[in-house]
């Protein structure tokens, strides 16, 4: 009597469907027991996740992991595990920064309206070029050393950490923060939200409708740039060559080698197009909510690169799956982290300091969820038989 | 001669040590063919073991030494994440790079849970941590299972076996070779010497414990190192003592240069990117291969035309 | 009769997308015997003997040594039951020396042990066999002949009951395959069995004692000695397409006229992946409407040589010349732009996008140079190649990973052969596929040569298809390059000759 692991005959129907849903619940189990042996009763865990999925502040994360997250998946259609979209965002805000707080820094609380949006613009585009050269500098050290994308990505995010730390010590720290080691705020004629004003009705239904209403409402200019991005994304990989080229050299590169294409370009090319969404994604975070980077970098992004991989996953490298994908992560890790700020679990801490148990807990979430997806995989191509 | 003596065991030893168990775990791991991008998250919850290991003694009356028990209890608790990789990944044809990298992030958190508690519940970890002179034995333990290690992949069977599974596991099956059971041994000893190296982070360099640790990313130069160096261990000796220099002399660096702090940090990143990139481009590569399925999910019974 | 050593009965195995492997199969093999089982590429044969050797699990079915049913697990499993199976490609580890590869299998050699005593057994069996390699070498280093010498060597070490060759000798020349005979007619002497699979049936016919044949998963015949003839295994093996499978030339050689020089390669020298010299000093001038063929056991430097001509691989010294432009190392884009079909060792890993589907897959070649790919022309060339080589089933959005071994190469084939404008260069272009296939294809590479004025330049290990399609053919031994030679009036054993080491 022994267990076999077989070729399915034919993929398993909605494999990828049943494959996340049960990443999702594993990965969701495995954080309730984590909470559950550190002594917290795990109905409260579950029941603030779950009611995380209507709360009205997991749109901003949304939005944001929409974007990054079709950012990844131009790279992971290519079979380029581009890991590095924090870097990438981070030299997107550290040009953004230059340009609204050094070369056009302003104390004016409004500016004439074409000033502020050639800025703003400029800025973009900037940051857009910044993440693509930083992630074209990844795909070149791939593509013509061969050096596994990885690691390579995963040290570029350092270096762009202590490049950060280094400017934002020096030359970007900000006239008007006593002390601290940061950037001065964005000055306002620059700010990208939309300042939304709404009133608490006490009704728990309606203060849920109009708090969405609200959240939208204040990244509506995000919500734009999202409606861009899905479209491009969709056109770049279904109908154009270039799209082409990379679904094939993330399924058989010796095949586009044969085929006469260049297939470095094809790497560079594929990963400049990930860091410049994924600039993109920083100037918008910046202009709309972040407004001023503070010393030590790492946390100025809160992992959204790293958690975009999840979403990229979840949505089975579809470009409709995305926005489904990135609401459920962001629901998901937002939970996690409501869930550290429980009276139950703050109990479990006999001291205050609970900076280091937010951080944990969002990591245990995001690595089950991503742990039981990468191993559930096999689901979908593969079965298990007893055979006697 | 005794300011350098003691600049050498304060500052040099300890780093070396650290990172050549790291990277000769990683090493012998890797040879049997499982790409192992977990390593970050191991060495970090090496550290976090080790923080509780070293007070359990204290707290249970064992007669085992604190430093001792740590390294014990991470050792431990290392193997049985390498158990977990190995088998998982050589059960199921998924890919190597999620599955490490998964656990990667898992084990920070873990790593913190550990760490967090034991330092909240605790205090400072300085008494039970290795005393000074430790670190001349602790060098001499490192530089002899390296030593015995390299023989051991060489020279005997085994080491061939592990080899060969890193090289081509449809092979290896055919000639005879248990892939399972060496992709586990292989998977277990790398892990636990990563999971040592990052006892001694805690217990014989720092002393001291943060959870801020987890973003240092020693765990990827060490990685870089492992693939420059060949994942040879001796060749790994002088990489890792350069290393070792280049983190722990930061704070000398930048006195000496007149750099600011966060350059210094920057120099050990650009020296690992600048290894790789060297590696990949000169006959480094071709003499120092790795394994050819490094990385590849392996099937059993996949059918070829 | 004594009783058989091993049996096999009612084995059933099925592959993913539906194929039937085995249906039924039932075969005795006694001690003492030859066993050969015949049948064409994809008939099952290999299927069985990875069942027999632990590789594969049957869905249904059982395995009987030594009149007890037993359970194979796992090769070590099968070896420790006396059953050592050697393959066409070898299965020693490049990067490890010869005695650490013999040390994987014997379990007599502890896990702690170094390579002392394996030195000592491979010396004496060495010497009995006449083997002369350095048991320190590592086996990178070592021809295929060399290579397979070194698994009949384990063989023998292992002490096996049972000796299966799955195809192991059959891209060998005759000679180099007698020197194999011997060794095995002593194993024959010992009262073991030994299981030879082929699907060429003069290599059959040379030793067996008893032969199976296999066609399309089932066992349709069970011949011995005495009773076996060409005319009945063919029919036996092929059925009702016996007839459209020929070996035949299709004309005789340059009965159709030829134009000028198309690609010309002058003193092409060429390194392998161990930085060894795989082509050496190679020149070769293939002209407009000519196919020329190169023979030569797998190793020579055949991949080398085509790979260095499209441009995957780089040119140490020599130029390369498609219709007077110099295209030495100058990439796979400027050969390809010039009209150079490609039809690669082992299209199944480079020359398709399994996850894709058929026209992805054309229109990657065909729409290289549009920035918007014109899917409804890519839509209907792919339905035309569809239909013209009869590729099952007809849909081109199927995606390719769910197609028959058979029809993704006849996607490679056809998409190729079509593509191609000025040459076309192949390497073993109908591996791996049944002989109706294999036949339908060789056509239509003779009639594209011949209606496109396209210059064929093609490798095969299979000396049979090298004759029956060449205009002139050339032996490949060690990276150098012998000929011309007339396919018909030259005689086999020479060309055989020139092929051995």
């Amino acid at each position: 009597m022994r267990i076999v692991l077989v070729r399915r005959k034919k993929p398993l129907k909605y494999g990828g469907l049943v494959v996340a849903l049960l990443s999702l619940l594993s990965g969701i189990f495995v954080f309730t027991i984590f909470a559950w042996l550190i002594g917290v009763n795990p109905y409260p865990v579950v029941e603030t996740i779950v009611t995380t999925f209507i709360f009205p502040g997991v749109v901003k994360d949304f939005i944001i992991l929409t974007l990054l997250g079709y950012a990844l998946l131009i790279a992971f259609k290519g079979a380029l595990w581009n890991i590095g979209a924090e870097g990438q965002m981070h030299m997107a805000f550290l040009v953004s920064i230059y340009i609204t707080l050094i070369v056009f820094f302003t104390t004016e609380k409004s500016l004439p309206l074409y000033i502020s949006i050639g800025v703003i613009l400029l800025s973009i585009v900037a940051a857009v070029a910044a993440g693509a050269l930083w992630g074209g500098l990844a795909g070149v050290i791939k593509a013509y050393a061969g050096v596994d994308e990885v690691p390579v990505t995963l040290i570029l995010n350092y270096i762009a950490y202590f490049i950060g730390d280094i400017l934002v010590y020096g030359p970007f720290r900000g006239k008007y923060v006593y002390g601290y080691a940061r950037t001065d705020l964005i000055p306002d004629p620059y700010k990208l939200s939309i300042p939304v004003q709404r009133q608490l009705s006490g009704n728990a239904l309606i203060d849920t409708v109009t708090g969405y209403m609200a959240e939208f409402a204040t990244y509506a200019v995000w919500l734009v740039a999202l409606i861009l991005v899905l479209i491009f994304t969709y056109w770049l990989l279904n109908k154009s060559n270039i799209g082409l080229r990379i679904k094939i050299l993330g399924s058989n590169p010796d095949y586009l080698v044969s085929l006469g294409y260049d297939v470095r370009k094809t790497m560079v090319l594929t990963f400049m197009l990930s860091g410049a969404i994924a600039g993109l994604t920083a100037a918008l975070y910046y202009h709309g909510s972040l407004y001023r980077i503070e010393y030590p970098l790492e946390y100025n992004t809160a992992s959204y690169g790293y958690l975009a991989i999840l979403v990229a996953w979840l949505s089975m490298l579809d470009v409709y799956l995305v926005p489904l994908s990135a609401y459920i992560v962001s629901a998901v890790i937002l939970g996690s982290q409501r869930v550290s700020s429980l009276p139950s679990v703050r109990e479990a801490f006999t001291r205050l300091q609970l900076g280091g148990a937010e951080m944990a807990f969002k990591l245990l979430m995001f690595g089950s969820i991503l742990l039981a997806y990468s191993i559930l995989r096999f689901i979908q191509d593969y079965e298990l038989k007893v055979v006697s | 001669m005794i300011p350098q003596l003691d600049y050498i065991i304060d500052k040099i030893l300890p780093a070396f040590v650290t990172f050549y168990l790291v990277s000769l775990g990683h090493s012998i791991f890797e040879k049997s063919g499982i790409l192992n991008l977990a390593i970050d998250g191991v060495f970090f919850t090496g550290t976090g073991a080790a923080l509780l290991g070293a007070i359990l003694p204290i707290i249970y009356n064992i007669p085992i030494s604190p430093p001792v028990m740590g390294v014990l209890v991470a050792t431990l608790i290392a193997a049985i994440l390498g158990l977990f990789m190995s088998s998982v990944l050589t059960f199921l044809p998924i890919s190597h790079g999620a599955v490490g990298l998964s656990l990667q992030f898992f084990s920070y958190g873990v790593g913190i849970m550990l760490g967090y508690y034991v330092r909240l519940a605790y205090g400072t970890i300085y008494g039970v941590s290795f005393a000074r002179e430790d670190v001349l034995y602790l060098s001499i333990i490192s530089l002899v299972i390296g030593v015995v290690l390299h023989l051991f992949i060489e020279r005997t069977k085994i080491g061939a076996a592990i080899r060969a599974v890193g090289e081509n596991p449809h092979s290896a099956a055919a000639l005879g070779v248990r892939v399972m059971a060496i992709r586990i041994v292989a998977g277990m000893l790398g892990f636990a010497l990563i999971g040592f190296g990052g006892a001694l982070f805690i217990l014989s360099w720092q002393r001291s414990w943060d959870v801020k640790l987890f973003t240092l990313g020693y765990g990827w130069l060490a990685f870089a190192t492992a693939l420059a160096a060949g994942r040879h261990p001796i060749v790994l000796i002088p990489v890792s003592l350069l290393f070792g220099g280049l983190v722990n002399s930061q704070t000398d660096i930048q006195s000496r240069l007149g750099i600011p702090a966060d350059v210094a940090k920057l120099i050990p990143f650009l020296a690992a990117l600048a290894l790789m990139l060297i590696y990949s481009t000169t006959r480094l590569r071709r003499i120092f291969a790795s394994p050819s399925s490094l990385g590849k999910p392996y099937y059993k019974e996949e059918k070829s035309i | 009769m004594s009783s058989p050593l091993l049996s096999v009965a009612n084995i059933t195995k099925t592959f993913p997308g539906g194929v039937i492997a085995l249906d039924e199969v039932s075969m005795d093999f006694h001690p003492g015997e030859f066993t050969v089982i015949l049948g064409e590429n994809g008939a099952g044969k290999s299927t069985l003997v990875k069942i027999m050797y632990g590789i594969y699990t049957p869905d249904k079915g059982s395995i009987i040594l030594k009149g007890r049913e037993v359970e194979i697990k796992s090769s070590l499993d099968a070896i420790k039951k006396g059953i050592v199976m050697v393959s066409q490609i070898p299965q020693l580890i490049d990067r490890l020396t010869v005695v650490e590869n013999i040390s994987l299998s014997l379990t007599r050699i502890g896990m702690f042990e170094t390579m002392t005593r394996v030195r000592r057994f491979f010396k004496e069996v060495g010497e009995k066999i006449g083997i002369k390699v350095n048991p320190d070498a590592k086996v990178w280093s070592l021809t295929y002949t060399q290579k397979q010498l070194i698994e009949i060597t384990r063989a023998i070490l292992l002490d096996a009951m049972v000796l299966i060759l799955d195809e192991a000798l059959t891209y060998l020349p005759m000679e180099e395959r007698r020197k194999f005979y011997v060794y095995l007619n002593e194993f024959k002497e010992k009262g073991r069995s030994v299981i030879l699979i082929t699907h060429k049936i003069p290599e059959a016919l040379e030793i067996a004692d008893k032969i199976y044949v296999l066609r399309r998963g089932k066992l349709v015949g069970a011949l011995d000695k005495a009773s076996a003839n060409i005319d009945k295994i063919r029919d036996l093996m092929f059925g009702e397409a016996a007839k459209t499978i020929t070996y035949e030339r299709f004309t005789k050689p340059y009965e159709t006229p030829v134009g000028d020089i198309v690609l010309n390669i002058r003193n092409l020298v060429v390194e392998g992946d161990y930085g060894e010299i795989a082509v050496n000093n190679v020149s070769l001038g293939v002209r407009a409407g000519e196919i020329i063929g190169i023979a030569g056991v797998v190793g020579n430097g055949q991949r080398e040589l085509l790979e260095a001509i499209v441009g995957l691989r780089r040119v140490r010294e020599g130029r390369v010349v498609i219709d007077n432009h110099d295209v030495t190392n100058k990439g796979v884009k400027l050969t390809r732009e010039s009209g150079v079909g490609f039809i690669p060792d082992q299209p199944l890993r480079y020359a398709v996008s399994a996850d894709n589907n058929i026209v992805e897959n054309v229109a990657a070649l065909f729409s290289r140079k549009n920035f918007v790919v014109n899917w409804k022309s890519m839509r209907e060339l792919s339905e035309k190649l569809i239909n013209e080589y009869g590729i099952y089933p007809p849909r081109p959005e199927m995606h390719v990973k769910l197609l028959s071994g058979g029809n993704i190469m006849k996607t490679v084939v056809s998409r190729e052969l079509e593509y191609a404008s000025k040459a076309l260069v192949a390497y073993n272009p109908t591996r791996g596929l049944d002989e109706a296939t294999s036949t339908f294809v060789r056509r239509k590479m003779k009639e594209k040569a011949v209606n496109s004025k396209l210059a064929v330049l093609f490798a095969s290990e299979d000396l049979d298809e090298v004759l029956q399609l060449s205009d002139s053919l050339y032996v490949m031994n060690r990276g150098v390059l012998y000929g011309p030679f007339d396919p018909v009036s030259t005689p086999r054993s020479k060309i055989e000759e020139l092929m051995v080491v």
